[in-house]
């Protein structure tokens, strides 16, 4: 809801089409999670990432401000509904919840990273100045990070 | 998690695809490379996901502390969940037959094991109704770190309860007409060894001395002895009708009848009477008469597996082999009076001489009348013929008691011997 909102109110114009892409996308993760199904999550998503979408589109060329911010908040909102889902059928005991929250932080902060450093890549500048340039600095630290923890995972499971 | 594992892709796994797939796509169509940046954390979380992702390997064992139980006692189950390997999402199912009720313990529950963890879960659960449920059984389903494959196992690792019937506190037996030749509790009309006074007579040659009453002897001129009634037992015949259960919810007639009868072989064995069991419904099933607890242990057994089973064949009192009715015996028939072939079966143990005595568990709280006014007349008309049925019986000189939901055991057997009573004054 929150990238909808953000993507209407930084649209140039269009705004109107951008709000109601975004309300259905949030309606049907909505309706996703109240009724268990599945299959309506990735319509939801879709609805609000093409919202996102156009109003990326209305600005020009280039990646606008925001997009690393949209980008992990549709990858979060998508681990959230999952997650929601699961909760429905087999609810986690407590220290698993922690974990598990625990882990979709470090997922959220994975993915920022992983989005600046893409972006970074593709040589766009979406803007934001000292704040992304140090994400990109994150990023960079981050994906070494990764690389490590890969690598010990892969040699703890071989020994 | 060993054999019979079955993986599958989550609904997460598919739609992160999809998500993925129209980014990329997407971002081709549009030419706009920021939608590919969006779809970035999907393909990377997938490439890792599945590159990471291995079956986890669990050993589970399971107990349960009691396997002989009765109505209402509780019952632990124990599992112990050892990891190998570890496991980020186990979820665990246990299946819980509707003989039992959960009273404490998460089920199911999903929770993580570490590499070599060791957890132990309890459950306990209550019984709610005699049977022989098969408590144990458990699902398993175990996800991956990202939550994209998950791997299912069913383990029948589950043992059979025999939750017997509590028996219910009797006051008062039905006693029978005739008593058999064996030593038991029940006074018997007849002559002979007892405690019980019945007469007294001249003496005669072969008299015992201690036998002799004095005071009418001193009175008469000459000796006059004591006669005592013989302490017999007596042949019982527990007679379930399974054909036809009249049930609502968790409850209908063949419960109680099932209850009365355990309660029943409980009690006439105390008295050392000789105690059979006919099942006679869809299955035919009998036991001949016996005494002492293994026979009890062997009429709770097959109580236990009593249900009913449709069947449209006929059944007459001749299908029972020889030795399971014996003469004299007391039939007790424990009976809704629903199914034509119970019923006539029982007017032909009457016809053959067998003291018959009809408890008739009532189907009436089961029943709901029909809507209309043409309903409330066949009710009505369904409740005449019952009555009808009974008063047949009834001149067939077996008494017929009406056992109403709620009422106790006792009460309903002391209608009996009222009756009988009565029915040995009108005659």
């Amino acid at each position: 809801m929150a990238v909808a909102l953000y993507g209407t109110f930084a649209a140039d114009r269009l705004a109107w089409l951008v709000l109601a892409l975004g309300l259905t996308g949030a309606a049907l993760l909505t309706y996703a999670l109240a009724s268990v199904n599945a299959g309506s999550i990735v319509s939801g998503l879709v609805g609000v990432a093409a919202s996102w979408s156009l109003s990326a589109w209305t600005r020009g060329t280039g990646a606008p401000g925001g997009t690393v911010l949209a980008a992990v908040g549709i990858f979060v909102a998508a681990e959230l509904a999952y997650w929601s889902l699961e909760q429905k059928s087999v609810p986690d005991e407590g220290e698993l919840v922690a974990r598990r929250a625990a882990g979709l932080a470090l997922r959220g902060c994975g993915a920022l990273v992983l989005v600046a450093c893409v972006l970074a890549a593709l040589g766009l500048r979406p803007g934001g100045g000292l704040i992304l340039e140090t994400v990109g600095v994150a990023a960079v630290v981050g994906l070494l990070a990764i690389v490590l923890v890969l690598a010990r995972a892969v040699y703890e499971a071989e020994r | 998690m060993t054999d019979g594992v079955v993986r599958y892709a989550t609904p997460k796994l598919g739609g992160y695809v999809v998500l993925t797939a129209l980014g990329l796509l997407a971002s081709l169509i549009f030419a706009r490379p920021e939608l590919a940046a969006v779809s970035a954390p999907f393909v990377v979380l997938l490439a890792i996901g599945l590159a990471v992702s291995r079956r986890p390997d669990v050993r589970v064992y399971v107990e349960v502390d009691r396997d002989r139980l009765l109505e209402g006692d509780e019952v632990l189950l124990e599992i112990e969940l050892d990891a190998r390997d570890s496991a980020p999402r186990l979820e665990l199912l246990v299946e819980v037959p509707h003989e039992l009720e959960l009273l404490s313990g998460a089920n199911p529950i999903a929770l993580r094991l570490g590499l070599g963890e060791e957890r132990r879960l309890e459950l306990r659960f209550r019984c709610t109704h005699w049977g022989a449920p098969r408590l144990g059984d458990l699902h398993l389903r175990a996800g991956d770190a990202a939550g994209l494959l998950v791997w299912e196992q069913t383990l029948e690792r589950g043992s059979v309860l025999r939750v017997y019937p509590r028996p219910e506190e009797l006051r008062q037996l039905v006693g029978p007409r005739e008593t058999q030749l064996f030593t038991g509790n029940r006074v018997s009309r007849a002559k002979g060894e007892g405690l019980e006074f019945a007469d007294l007579r001249e003496f005669a040659p072969g008299d015992r001395i201690r036998r002799i009453n004095w005071r009418a002897s001193a009175r008469r001129g000459e000796l006059w002895v004591n006669e005592f009634h013989a302490e017999r037992n007596a042949d019982v015949i527990l007679f379930l009708d399974s054909f036809v259960d009249a049930r609502r919810a968790d409850r209908g007639t063949l419960d109680e009848a099932v209850r009365a009868a355990a309660t029943l072989t409980e009690r006439y064995l105390l008295e050392k009477d000789r105690v059979g069991l006919v099942n006679f419904g869809g299955v035919l099933n009998w036991l001949r008469p016996g005494t002492g607890l293994v026979q009890r242990y062997r009429i709770v057994e097959a109580l236990l597996n009593t249900e009913i089973t449709l069947s449209y064949a006929w059944k007459e009192i001749d299908v029972l082999p020889r030795g399971t009715l014996p003469p004299k015996a007391l039939v007790l028939a424990l009976t809704p009076l629903l199914d034509d072939r119970a019923i006539g079966a029982l007017l032909d143990l009457r016809a053959r001489g067998f003291d018959l005595v009809i408890v008739e568990v009532s189907p009436l709280p089961y029943a709901e009348t029909p809507p209309g006014e043409l309903g409330e007349l066949a009710f009505r008309l369904w409740k005449l013929r019952r009555e009808g049925r009974r008063f047949q019986y009834e001149r067939a000189g077996a008494p017929v008691v009406e056992w109403r939901e709620g009422e106790s055991l006792t009460s309903v057997l002391e209608g009996v011997n009222a009756s009988r009573r009565h029915a040995r004054a009108r005659a």
